[in-house]
């Protein structure tokens, strides 16, 4: 990765609280994200409307190539919904 | 990131750069202060230069700034307008305490000396025990010791290299006098039929030479003596055979639909009708599908794995952990499932496909090479995959098939059953006692478990450890061994401990069978999703732990998130009790510990995967027998006051590697390292990055 240094401070909104997992937007639009709840770390009990912060930097695409796994896998499920 | 309130009275000696940018005439304070703990790294990558008369902590809390200084810059004095003097021994006439373990040979300086300030608590807790006989912090100054002594050994005359016992109106001691308040350790590498018994509770003080029970000992032979424990039982004890689990083993070489649920020469029937039933009376389960997976169709499509479990049922109602138990071999249950939009129950990112890419095999936690699948699908109602009630409904209905075949397993003539396997707990007193502590997932929906059921991996009479407020809960090794954990787990796959990983556990039994420790029980704890729970429930460990007066502790816990954070607690609230305690998890590169405490110097990582990722290969990085033998390695060279390396700051694989031919060389024994995923076959991926 080239740019992995380049950390940013981000802010988001938590939107939805399940058992097992929590949604979160992210402020100014810039997308939303769901973790397991393992993933997240608080002092308080989660609901909505808490705020979030946490440091990322951007996804970066690694290669040109395409995962054929994952391509191959959402086929064999299609075809076994069908 | 600045360091904590809590932390700078033990930082106090590291040296001082502000974490971010400072104007003149800030009062310096812990917020100011950047952690000690990442100038190695900042120093490597350039950011950070240590000059030379860089201040210490403690010289620059409270002292005030004459200049603005940007983030990361060492203070220096010329920056202050005055400076706190190092105070080289406050409170001289205070008792003198180790804070630290030390070594024979070493000298003791200021900062080895607990503050007095802590003695109150610590004599309350009874982890110190002042009397006259404690020397003062300025006599001791200076001094070198002539024996090794842990943390929190208050310093004592006979410690201490050319002491001459002040006139004192105590009588000397007679020769067939003890030690009043010592232990005295004695270490006995090969015997038989060995009788020590030690006289206690008499006054008096180490002589060059004394007498008990006939024996003469050296006290140069002595190589420790702690001053707040008395060792009232040195009698090398035979094992105590505590209780015992059979394992009786059923061959099955054939899986099939039939009319009616039965086994009849190595085939299992499965009633054709049974999704049928297995939904009924559960409203979130719609539908329930049944696939057996043979060997050669090992390379078909499977939802997500949800969990690993073992056909087993209990001998005549017998309870778990004792008795015996009926076991089907060569098949196993794997449990997955979707909810009505086809969403994967606990979805974050899918790992379905095809099984063989995605199983890790022969893993304690994951199928063997060459069994059978009985693998269900159940779909819950949409929307629920990610509430509570959906995943256990999944495990619910597929328990209801595997219970029709334990109830048939239980019918067959016992002449049928081939292979048997016992399991016999020991308690080796006189050993060192060590207690293995399980850290399990109890954020709630599938990380949840379900404890001691009525059959092996059942559903029925298990108690989920989150109802259970995730506390600690005590099992025997061989409740642990025959099922008596049901694991609802689900993500991580790499990294989660199904069912079957608890039934094969391979720590459990390493520690059960070797004869130089005593494991007294594993001791099981959840994890809870709010850092207040976690703390509440990391005490109670510490009490608990505390309260069985072990030697050692082995924590362990499965797969990384904020489970880290209690992990390093419960190691924190042993460790803090003078307990020797090993952690073991998957860290690796992706796992790596998010927080760290002074306690967390013995850890043993069980990452098994090239690049230290979760690879989404089922039971890739879970714990196994070659950690397991690591760990106990650890521990006892812990326990055995042995050196142990600091680790190195990055991952680094080839430590691993080399513990393991350190144990090897030793104990002249060959250890079987497990394959990792590049033994599986290559998924396209792989193979793309590998061109």
């Amino acid at each position: 990765m080239k740019y992995q240094d380049k950390l940013i401070e981000m802010k988001g909104i938590i939107t939805q609280v399940t058992d097992g997992s929590v949604s979160i937007d992210f402020k100014g639009r810039l997308g939303s994200m769901i973790v397991p709840m393992r993933m997240i770390i608080t002092d308080y009990e989660l609901k909505p409307g808490m705020e979030i912060g946490m440091v990322m930097s951007f996804p970066e695409v690694l290669s040109e190539e395409i995962d054929e796994k994952y391509i191959k896998n959402k086929k064999a499920k299609l075809e076994r919904c069908e | 990131m600045s360091i904590s309130i809590e932390h700078i009275e033990e930082l106090k000696k590291e040296f001082a750069v502000v974490c971010c940018r400072a104007e003149a005439g800030t009062i310096i304070s812990a917020s100011n202060l950047e952690d000690p703990a990442i100038f190695e790294e900042l120093e490597d990558s350039g950011l950070l230069k240590m000059p030379a008369d860089c201040l210490k902590i403690e010289e620059v809390l409270g002292a005030k700034l004459i200049k603005t200084i940007d983030s990361l810059t060492p203070m220096t004095p010329d920056m202050f307008e005055s400076i706190n003097k190092s105070d080289e021994l406050s409170e001289p006439n205070e008792k003198a305490v180790l804070k630290y373990n030390k070594k024979a040979g070493d000298i003791i300086k200021a900062e080895d000396l607990e503050n007095p300030m802590n003695f109150e608590k610590l004599e309350d807790s009874n982890l110190i025990k002042l009397n006259e006989r404690v020397l003062n912090r300025e006599e001791v100054l200076g001094k070198e010791l002539i024996m090794d002594a842990v943390a929190l050994t208050p310093v004592t005359g006979p410690m201490l290299k050319g002491y001459v016992e002040k006139e004192c109106n105590e009588v000397k001691p007679d020769k067939k006098q003890s030690v009043k308040s010592s232990v005295l350790k004695i270490k006995i590498a090969e015997g038989k039929g060995i009788d020590i018994e030690i006289p206690l509770n008499i006054a008096g003080s180490f002589d060059n030479e004394y007498e008990c029970a006939g024996e003469k000992f050296n006290a140069d032979t002595i190589d420790a003596f702690e001053v707040n424990e008395i060792t009232t039982n040195t009698t090398i004890q035979e094992p105590k055979k505590l209780r015992s689990l059979t394992k009786k083993y059923y061959s099955i070489k054939e899986v099939k639909f039939g009319e009616k649920t039965k086994i009849e020469n190595g085939i299992l029937f499965i009633r054709e009708d049974i999704c049928d039933d297995a939904k009924k009376g559960i409203d979130l389960v719609k539908d329930i599908k049944i696939e057996i997976i043979t060997p050669d169709k090992y390379n078909t499509y499977s939802e997500t794995i949800m969990d690993v479990q073992p056909i087993a049922t209990k001998e005549k109602e017998g309870k778990i952990g004792t008795g015996v138990t009926r076991v089907l071999d060569g098949v196993v249950v794997i449990v997955t499932g979707t909810d009505e939009n086809g969403v994967q129950i606990g979805e974050f990112g899918s790992s379905e496909g095809i099984l063989e890419e995605n199983i890790m095999w022969n893993r304690p936690g994951a199928p063997d090479k060459g069994e059978i699948f009985i693998k269900t699908q159940v779909t819950i109602a949409a929307g629920t995959n990610m509430e509570r009630p959906g995943p256990y409904a999944a495990h619910k209905a597929t328990d209801y098939i595997t219970q029709e075949i334990r109830d048939v397993l239980k019918d067959i003539d016992d002449s049928s059953f081939e292979k048997t396997e016992e399991f016999v707990q020991y308690r080796r007193r006189g050993k060192k006692k060590i207690v293995i502590v399980k850290e399990i997932m109890g954020q709630g929906a599938m990380h949840d478990n379900l404890i001691l059921p009525v059959e092996p991996v059942g559903v029925l009479g298990g108690k989920p450890n989150v109802d259970l407020g995730n506390v600690p809960v005590m099992l025997s090794p061989l409740e642990v061994l025959d099922g008596g954990i049901h694991a609802l787990t689900c993500i991580g796959p790499a990294s989660k401990e199904c069912s079957r990983h608890y039934w094969r556990e391979p720590l459990v039994i390493e520690a059960m069978n070797d004869e130089d420790v005593d494991l007294c029980g594993v001791l099981f704890v959840g994890s809870p999703q709010i850092n207040s729970e976690k703390t509440y429930v990391s005490e109670r460990l510490g009490m608990t732990v505390e309260a069985l007066d072990v030697d050692g502790a082995i924590v362990t816990t499965e797969g990384f998130g904020n489970n880290h954070i209690d992990f390093a607690s419960h190691i924190e609230q042993i460790g803090m009790r003078g307990i020797e305690v090993v952690g073991m998890s998957f860290c690796g590169v992706q796992g790596a510990l998010v927080v760290g405490n002074k306690y967390m110097k013995h850890m043993v990582d069980n990452n098994k995967s090239e690049e230290g990722i979760e690879n989404e290969v089922l039971s890739c990085n879970t714990l196994c027998k070659e950690d397991a033998i690591r760990a106990l390695t650890m521990i006892k060279s812990a326990l055995n006051n042995d050196e142990i390396k600091v680790p190195e700051k990055k991952w680094n694989p080839s430590i691993k590697e080399s513990n393991l031919n350190i144990i090897e060389k030793d104990s002249g024994k060959i250890i079987d390292r497990v394959l990792n995923e590049t033994s599986i076959p290559l998924s396209d991926k792989r193979k793309n990055k590998k061109k």
